[in-house]
C-alpha cells in the first residue's frame, strides 16, 4: 500500500497543520511517512504545497510529477495549479472557495471559479467538490474548514488509515476547547464524501 | 506537541522534521547550552530546544546574532559542557570569524555547529555550500540526508567532537531540515561533568606563538579525523555486485534510490564528508566500472574523486546543475539519459494561471509604512480605460480654485488620446521638474517635502516658458492675470478625485523618486508590486551602509534605509554608529514590530521575554538610537498613514543622519480586529488594490457573460473591490486611505 498526497492552498489556511495530523494518523496505523512543504518567503498569502507520503517504507519527501494519488485542495486556484502532480486515475478533493489573488500583471486574464472548476474536471476523473468554507461558516468557525477536508480525505474508499486514528491525531493536536466543533467538522467532511453527492 | 521531544521511550517512533531531530539528538547527548539566531530553515532547532530546556535542565537562548551565539556555545564548551549552536548557511558567514579560529583553539566539551543550507533559495539570499566552508576552516563536517540521520549524526557528532577536541559542523539542507519523517528516538545519556575552566590553557589565547602551535595541532587532529571518517557508521556501502556504483550525500542520494531499482546498483552513502574518506571511496570504486555522483549544489564529492584520479560521471555528464535543488523528477531525467531507469512522461503544469507570489500579510505594518513612504510625493493619475472625457474634473477643479466653473481655469485637462479614449492630465511632480529649470525668474519651486510645484506670483511674469517645458501640459497660463498656475493636489485631498463620476482619478504616490536601501526580513517583500519601494537587499545590516556609500559617492536626494527591529539588533547598530561618526545624510527607518516575524515570531531583546520564557529587560530602541548619537528621532504608528507621511517629510529637510521608528507589533501576534467591508460607495478606483495591495482586498472578476450583456462599452472590466473577511486583519488602514470613504467595519460581527 502506497499513498502519495498533495495538500495545496494559500499560506494561512492551515495546510501544514493538516498534513501533520494526516501523518500522525498514518503513523498510528503503523505506516512509514515522510512530509515536505513548498512555500515562499511570506508568512501568509502565498502558494503553499505540502507533500505527504505513506507506505511500508518511504525514503524521500518529494513526489515525482504525475504520481500523486490524491490532491486535497484548500482553494480552487491552488488546486488547479497542483493538477499536473496527479496520476491519471488520481482523486481530487477540492474546497470550492476561490481566493482571488490581486492581479498586478496585466498579461494574465484572471479565471472565473467556473473556468477553474472545468479545468479540474477535465484533468481528473474522481473529483469531490466540498464547499468546506461555507460548511465551516455554518458550523460557526471558519477555522474548521481544513478539518472538514480531512474528514473528506478520511472517508475515501481507498484510504487505508482508520477513522479512529484520524480522530486520535486530531485530538492530540488541538486544544480541548476546539475539539468538539472539530469532531463535528470531521464528521461533516466524511459525510460529504460518503453521500457522494458532489462526485462528478 | 512539544512534549514528544522529551519522551523517554528509547526505540519508539515519532514524527519529526530534521530540525526537531537535531534538537532531540542534542537532548539525548545531554547538552548543557544551546544557542542560535533565528534563520530559515534552521530556526526550529533552537525553538524546539528552548521549549524543552526547563524540563530537562539545560540552558537555551536566542542570541542577537550568529557570532555571539557561536562564541557563547564555545565558552560553554571550554568549561567541559556540551553545547550546540545552530544557524542558516549565511549565518555561518557572520560566525566565521569565531569559527575559523575555534578550529585552532579546539574545544573541551562536545561542540556541534549545525548549519542549514538552502538550495533553491526558498528563503535566503544565496546558495552557498557549507561543505566548502569545512574545507576552508579545516573542520570535520557531517552531512545529513534525512531526519533520522540528523538525530543520529547529532548525537554522534558530540562523541567525535570530544575525541578530537574540535567543533563538528553538521550540515542539513532545507528538504532535510523542514521535511518530516518517522524517526526512531534513542536513550538519554547522563554525563557527570565537572564544569570548570582551565585558566592556564595557552591554547585559548590565540596570540601568534600559540596560534602557530595550534595550527600544527589542528593538522594532527585532521589526520585522526580522517581515520574516523574512513570507518564512520554513516559512510555506508551497499554492495549489490553491480558494475555501476552510485556515490551520494544528502537528500539527493535518496532521490536517486527512489527512481532506480536499488538492487541493480551498488551504493555508497557519504555522511562524514570532510575530511574526505579516500580509502573507503577507493575500495568502493575498485568494485565497479562506472562511478556516478549525486550531490546538490557544488561538485564537492566529484572534485575529491577527480583528485584520486578516478573516472567520474558527475554533474556535467548528468547535465545536473549547481544551481537550485534536486528533485526526483530531475534525477530521473538525468539517470534516464544514461539508460539506467525509465523516463516517464511527466504532465506539464497548467499555464495561464494567475501567480500568487509572496506578499506582506493582511494588516502588515510594513505595507502601511511603505504606502506612506511612496505617498510622500503624490500626484493625481488617470486610468484612461475608465475616463470617458466628460470633463467633470475640469469643472470641479476650476470651481474649487476660482469659485467659477471655467475649464480654462482648471489645473487638470482632458485630452483625447485616440478616437475612443480620453485621459485627464495634471502635474506629475516629475523628479527633475523641467518647469522649474525653465523659469528664468525663479518663480517656480519644487517642494522638497511634497514634490509639488509652487508659483511665486510676485516673480512670475507670465512668459510661458514653463508651459512649453512641461510635456504634460500641466502648467496653465492665466491669460488675464499673466500668471501661471498648477495642481497642488488640494493639499492632498483633491476635489477632482472625489467627484470623478467614473472613478478614473486617483491620488498616487511614487517609488521612483527616492532611494530606499533594504535589509533582511519580511519587509524585503516591499520590493514587490504594487509597492515597489525597496531597492536593495544584500545581507544582515547591509542597507544602512549601502545607503551611506551612495551618499558619500554623491548621489542626489535623500537616501533612506529600512531595517527591522531584530536585524537592527543583529547587525544594524554598528552601521548606525558609523553614519553618526562619518556623518552620512541617511534617514534610517527602524520597522519595529516587536518580534522576529519572518522566521516564525521569535522574541528579540525588546520583547521582554527570553527563549526559555523568562521575563527579560525590554531594551528601548529609541534610547539605543539616541545613545548612539542620533539627534533627530521620530516615532510613529505606521497605521496612522497621515502622521507617518508627515514624519517622513520632516526628515526630508533635515541635514544629517536621522531615524524614524515605526512602532506597532506584528499583526500575527496581535489580537485580530473587526474585519472591514467595502460598501456600494466603491467605484473601483483601484487605489486599495493597485497602490496599497493588501491580499485581503480582492478585485472581483466579472464573468464573461456579464461583459456581453453590458451595453455600456466604457464600463471598466474590473469589478468592485471586496474584502475577504476570513483574511482581513481589521487594521483599517485601507479605510483610512480610501478617497471615497467606501470601506467600513463589517456590520453584525463582534470579532
Amino acid at each position: 500500500m502506497k499513498l502519495d498526497i498533495v495538500f495545496a492552498g494559500v499560506g494561512g489556511q492551515g495546510i501544514v497543520v493538516l498534513s501533520d495530523i494526516f501523518c500522525e494518523a498514518a503513523m498510528l496505523d503503523g505506516f512509514d511517512v515522510t512530509k515536505a512543504e513548498i512555500h515562499g518567503m511570506a508568512q501568509r498569502g502565498g502558494s503553499v504545497t505540502a507533500f505527504a507520503r505513506i507506505s511500508e517504507k518511504v525514503e524521500t519527501p518529494l513526489i515525482e510529477t504525475g504520481k500523486v494519488n490524491i490532491i486535497i485542495g484548500f482553494e480552487i486556484l491552488e488546486t488547479t495549479r497542483a493538477l499536473h502532480m496527479l496520476t491519471p486515475d488520481g482523486t481530487v478533493i477540492v474546497n470550492t472557495k476561490y481566493l482571488k489573488p490581486n492581479n498586478f500583471s496585466k498579461n494574465i486574464k484572471p479565471k472565473t471559479q467556473q473556468e477553474l472548476l472545468s479545468i479540474i474536471k477535465n484533468a481528473a476523473t474522481n473529483i469531490y467538490e466540498v464547499n468546506a468554507s461555507n460548511m465551516a461558516n455554518q458550523l460557526g468557525n471558519n477555522l474548521t474548514t481544513n478539518t472538514i477536508l480531512l474528514g473528506a480525505l478520511s472517508a475515501l474508499h481507498n484510504m487505508p488509515i482508520k477513522r479512529e486514528s484520524f480522530e486520535k491525531a486530531i485530538a492530540a493536536k488541538l486544544k480541548e476547547k476546539y475539539l468538539q466543533i472539530n469532531m463535528q467538522a470531521f464528521e461533516l467532511g466524511r459525510q460529504s464524501v460518503q453521500n457522494n453527492v458532489h462526485k462528478t | 506537541m512539544t512534549s514528544k521531544i522529551t519522551t523517554n521511550k528509547p526505540g519508539s517512533f515519532i514524527l519529526l522534521n530534521g530540525d526537531e531531530a537535531v534538537a532531540r539528538g542534542a537532548i539525548e547527548a545531554d547538552i548543557k547550552v544551546a544557542t542560535a539566531y533565528p534563520g530559515t530553515p534552521s530556526t526550529e532547532i533552537l525553538e524546539t530546544l528552548s521549549k524543552a530546556a526547563k524540563t530537562l535542565n539545560f540552558y537555551a537562548e536566542w542570541s542577537v546574532n550568529e557570532i555571539i551565539s557561536t562564541t557563547i556555545a564555545a565558552g560553554a564548551s571550554m568549561t567541559g559542557a556540551r553545547a550546540i549552536v545552530s544557524m542558516k548557511h549565511v549565518g555561518l558567514n557572520v560566525a566565521s570569524d569565531a569559527v575559523m579560529t575555534l578550529a585552532y583553539t579546539g574545544t573541551e566539551g562536545g561542540l556541534v555547529i549545525v548549519v542549514c543550507d538552502d538550495p533553491a533559495l526558498h528563503s535566503s539570499q544565496n546558495e552557498q555550500d557549507t561543505r566548502y566552508f569545512a574545507v576552508h576552516s579545516k573542520l570535520p563536517l557531517l552531512d545529513a540526508g534525512n531526519p533520522q540521520e540528523a538525530l543520529n549524526m547529532t548525537k554522534e557528532a558530540f562523541n567525535i567532537s570530544e575525541s578530537l577536541h574540535l567543533p563538528i559542523i553538521l550540515r542539513l539542507t532545507t528538504r532535510v531540515a523542514h521535511g518530516k519523517a518517522k524517526v526512531q528516538i534513542g536513550n538519554f545519556q547522563k554525563l557527570e561533568r565537572k564544569i570548570s575552566f582551565d585558566k592556564n590553557g595557552s591554547r585559548w589565547v590565540m596570540i601568534p606563538v600559540n596560534a602557530t602551535r595550534q595550527h600544527n595541532v589542528l593538522e594532527e587532529k585532521l589526520v585522526e579525523a580522517k581515520k574516523i571518517s574512513e570507518n564512520f557508521t554513516f559512510n555506508t556501502i551497499e554492495d549489490n555486485n553491480s558494475e555501476v556504483g552510485i556515490i551520494g550525500s544528502g537528500v539527493g542520494y535518496y532521490y536517486a534510490r527512489s527512481v532506480l531499482d536499488t538492487k541493480k546498483f551498488s551504493w555508497l552513502k557519504l555522511g562524514f564528508i570532510h575530511p574526505f574518506p579516500t580509502e573507503l571511496v577507493k575500495k568502493f570504486a575498485a568494485k565497479v566500472k562506472q562511478l556516478i555522483v549525486i550531490e546538490e549544489l557544488r561538485p564537492y564529492i566529484e572534485e575529491n574523486l577527480q583528485r584520486l584520479k578516478l573516472d567520474v560521471t558527475g554533474k556535467t555528464a548528468l547535465n545536473l546543475s549547481e544551481i537550485g535543488e534536486y528533485t526526483p523528477d530531475k534525477i530521473r531525467e538525468a539517470l534516464a539519459k544514461l539508460n539506467l531507469t525509465e523516463k516517464t512522461s511527466t504532465p506539464t503544469a497548467i499555464v495561464g494561471l494567475q501567480p500568487r507570489p509572496p506578499n506582506l500579510c493582511p494588516g502588515c505594518t510594513h505595507r502601511a509604512f511603505y504606502y506612506a513612504l511612496n505617498s510622500v510625493n503624490q500626484h493625481v493619475a488617470c486610468d484612461s480605460s475608465k475616463c470617458i472625457g466628460c470633463r467633470t474634473c475640469e469643472k470641479i477643479c476650476s470651481f474649487e480654485k476660482t469659485h467659477i466653473s471655467d475649464a480654462s481655469k482648471a489645473r487638470i485637462h482632458v485630452t483625447r488620446i485616440n478616437n475612443a479614449d480620453h485621459i485627464a492630465i495634471t502635474c506629475q511632480t516629475c523628479p527633475n521638474a523641467p518647469c522649474v529649470t525653465s523659469c528664468n525668474n525663479g518663480a517656480l519651486s519644487k517642494s522638497v517635502k511634497t514634490g509639488l510645484i509652487s508659483v511665486d506670483e510676485n516673480k512670475c511674469i507670465g512668459c510661458g516658458l514653463c508651459v512649453k517645458a512641461c510635456s504634460y501640459g500641466a502648467m496653465v497660463l492665466d491669460s488675464g492675470k499673466r500668471k501661471v498656475f498648477v495642481c497642488d493636489t488640494c493639499q492632498g485631498d483633491p476635489a477632482c478625485v472625489k467627484h470623478c463620476p467614473r472613478y478614473a482619478l486617483t491620488l498616487v504616490g511614487r517609488s521612483d523618486d527616492k532611494i530606499v536601501a533594504g535589509d533582511i526580513g519580511c519587509y524585503t517583500l516591499g520590493v514587490l508590486p504594487p509597492l515597489n519601494t525597496v531597492q536593495t537587499c544584500l545581507c544582515m545590516g547591509g542597507g544602512i551602509s549601502q545607503a551611506a556609500g551612495m551618499v558619500h559617492a554623491g548621489v542626489n536626494g535623500k537616501v533612506f534605509a529600512v531595517i527591522g527591529d531584530s536585524t537592527f539588533f543583529h547587525a544594524g547598530m554598528p552601521g548606525l554608529l558609523n553614519i553618526v561618526y562619518n556623518r552620512a545624510n541617511v534617514c534610517v527607518i527602524i520597522l519595529d514590530n516587536r518580534i522576529v516575524a519572518m522566521t516564525g515570531h521569535q522574541p528579540t531583546p525588546a520583547s521582554g521575554q527570553t527563549a526559555m520564557g523568562d521575563t527579560a529587560k525590554s531594551v528601548s530602541i529609541p534610547e539605543i538610537v539616541r545613545s548612539i548619537g542620533i539627534d533627530k528621532i521620530v516615532t510613529v504608528d505606521p497605521y496612522d498613514v497621515k502622521a507617518t507621511i508627515e514624519a517622513i517629510r520632516e526628515t526630508l529637510t533635515y541635514d544629517g543622519p536621522c531615524v524614524i521608528i515605526t512602532q506597532r507589533p506584528c499583526p500575527l501576534i496581535s489580537e485580530r480586529g473587526r474585519p472591514y467591508e467595502i460598501t456600494e460607495k466603491c467605484g473601483s478606483c483601484g487605489l486599495c488594490t493597485t497602490q496599497f495591495g493588501c491580499p485581503a482586498i480582492i478585485t472581483q472578476i466579472n464573468d464573461e457573460n456579464s461583459n456581453n450583456s453590458n451595453d455600456d462599452a466604457t464600463m471598466p472590466v474590473v469589478g468592485r473591490a471586496e474584502i475577504d473577511s476570513s483574511l482581513c486583519n481589521g487594521c483599517g488602514v485601507c479605510a483610512s486611505i480610501c478617497p471615497h470613504n467606501a470601506i467600513v467595519p463589517l456590520v453584525g460581527r463582534k470579532d
